[in-house]
């Protein structure tokens, strides 16, 4: 839902800073120069919010506020005073009318977005319509961690990928980097000291830029007390200790919500490839199904019509695999995809050892596989 | 009730002063700095009386407050750091400040006295002179000087920000 935020200000220029201060929000700002347009305004857009100034021409914010509050279809709208009139007496004077919060001028855009973000669920513009990030974009990643240790661990872990994984060890340091940075995932660890992390994550959630931030715990696996606290107060996932990095990954991934197939999926010249990685878990077999149909479907559409199954990164088969792999193969038949295995020879080697895959047949390498295609038409590898 | 016999030169001085840093801090990260040497008042303490000297292209705002004490106080800033001011607080170029007009500049810095006035009345209004502030006003041109009627006090308060200055000219009404 796109809000509507109303600014009543004879000063342009507050009005444009107003529309600065929300421009990375997805909300409509409307504007009026004075009391009489602020009241037509509210009576056509019925805006979910307003911004009054108090000193203006025609008619001022006080008489706009008593006839708005006095209105039955208006009165429900919140308002938030905006204006150089400070002073004890008449902001309470004001506040008996009924507004939600009173901004004195001179004011930052932040402290606009942040009193406005208390009213209205103000929730950031994405770039694009549709398009989701992927795992090859660069991310910022904060890790609220009292040892350095860990930090180190994760920043290691992660180094492969494009994302910035800055590391900090108390909660004055982290909304320190917040207040400068947005980032796109914290991770934070519940050994700091007096339950700060909970406070540290109640702040993120307060503020406008990070309330939909995804915040994960780190804990030591045994600490299962810390572990329910954690999740009844929101964290978006419970990272233990000791950190599997690839499971940290994937779940970094999901949480932002990013689009993993290119590591699984990628077209090589004419030739669509599906790999799986050396250490494939349940996670990744997750991923990967969901990706599979889509992904066979738009190669197919783009005119391609060879598929390489390629597990020469694979370590060791399982039920889940093998279930992953009969599931492409099938998907291949059905949308007339010819396709062919690369395998290890400890894959090939397994394989012999299960009625479904015994049958299977592997090239050595993608170069081989891609080779075979021109020599035969029939698929190498068949599904029991 | 208070009387404005009350307030001292040192209060007057230390609330313009705080206003001034205030808004020039809040709404244009820069730092306004009381130039004290020239400060406007007369050895043994009294207001300093001359009119405010100005040179080249001004552009002058004003805002007035009105109630248990009233007066008006005027910001006289050059041409360039108006230029300046506009284009920090709109987020535009200079280019585009040219193009957009004088009026936006005028609004600008109509905005900037609203504030700092705002900020300067609501401290005395704390203190016990509760007032109300009216709409801005420019005005633009050179050669010019503002000449207070002879019931009002005058201070004149000179600020360095970086390398312009600005003149703060308060005129208070004297008490019955």
């Amino acid at each position: 839902m796109r809000y509507k935020i109303l600014t009543v200000d004879d000063s342009k220029t507050v009005r444009i800073i107003v529309k600065k201060a929300f421009k990375s929000f997805d909300c409509e700002i409307i504007e009026a120069a004075n009391g009489v347009e602020g009241l037509a305004a509210a009576a056509k857009e019925t805006p979910d919010m307003i911004l009054l100034d108090i000193t203006m021409p025609v008619m001022d914010g006080v008489e706009m506020l008593t006839k708005l509050k006095s209105d039955p279809t208006l009165k429900a709208i919140p308002v938030i005073m905006l204006t150089a009139e400070g002073g004890r007496d008449n902001v309470l004077k004001i506040a008996k009318i009924g507004v939600r919060d009173y901004i004195v001028k001179p004011f930052k855009e932040e402290v606009l977005v942040e009193k406005c973000g208390r009213v209205i669920d103000l929730k950031p513009l994405t770039d694009g319509p549709t398009k989701a990030k992927s795992i090859f974009d660069p991310a910022t990643i904060l890790v609220v961690e009292d040892k350095p240790a860990i930090i180190q661990q994760i920043q290691e872990g992660l180094k492969h990928t494009p994302w910035k994984i800055n590391g900090v060890h108390t909660t004055g340091e982290a909304i320190d980097f917040c207040s400068k940075n947005t980032p796109d995932l914290v991770i934070i660890s519940l050994s700091l000291p007096e339950e700060a992390a909970f406070t540290l994550f109640r702040l993120i959630r307060q503020n406008v830029k990070t309330k939909y931030t995804p915040i994960f715990a780190l804990v030591v696996k045994t600490e299962l007390n810390a572990q329910q606290q954690a999740q009844q107060v929101g964290f978006s996932y419970i990272v233990t200790k000791p950190i599997e990095i690839t499971e940290l990954e994937s779940k970094v991934a999901k949480a932002m919500n990013l689009d993993t197939s290119q590591r699984y999926f990628n077209v090589d010249g004419d030739v669509f490839v599906m790999r799986l990685p050396e250490n494939t878990t349940q996670t990744v077999v997750g991923e990967v199904l969901n990706y599979l149909k889509p992904k066979i479907a738009e190669a197919v559409d783009s005119g391609i019509v060879k598929a390489v199954i390629d597990l020469h990164e694979l370590k060791g088969l399982n039920m889940a695999i093998i279930k992953l792999l009969i599931q492409a193969m099938m998907t291949c038949k059905e949308l007339a995809l010819q396709y062919t295995l690369v395998g290890n020879s400890q894959i090939v080697s397994e394989c012999k050892g299960f009625e479904d895959t015994r049958n299977w047949q592997f090239h050595d390498s993608i170069a081989d596989a891609k080779a075979s295609f021109t020599k035969a038409a029939p698929s190498p590898a068949s599904v029991a | 009730m208070p009387t404005i016999d009350q307030i001292s030169e040192s209060v007057f001085r230390e609330t313009i002063n705080r206003a001034v840093q205030d808004v020039f801090k809040t709404m244009l990260a820069r730092t306004a700095t009381l130039d004290t040497a020239s400060d406007a008042a007369n050895a043994d303490g009294t207001p300093w009386e001359h009119p405010v000297q100005i040179n080249g292209q001004q552009v002058v705002g004003t805002v007035g407050f009105i109630g248990d004490i009233s007066g008006l106080i005027y910001l006289y800033l050059d041409a360039e750091f108006a230029n300046e001011v506009a284009s920090h607080m709109l987020s535009m170029t200079l280019p585009e400040l040219v193009d957009a007009g004088d009026e936006v500049v005028n609004d600008a810095v109509g905005e900037l006295t609203n504030m700092t006035v705002g900020t300067f009345k609501n401290q005395l209004a704390d203190k016990g002179f509760p007032c109300r502030l009216t709409i801005p006003s420019i005005l633009r041109g050179s050669n010019f000087s503002i000449e207070p009627i002879s019931s009002a006090t005058r201070r004149i308060y000179r600020f360095t920000v970086g390398t312009h200055n600005l003149v703060v000219d308060l005129l208070m009404k004297t008490g019955d």
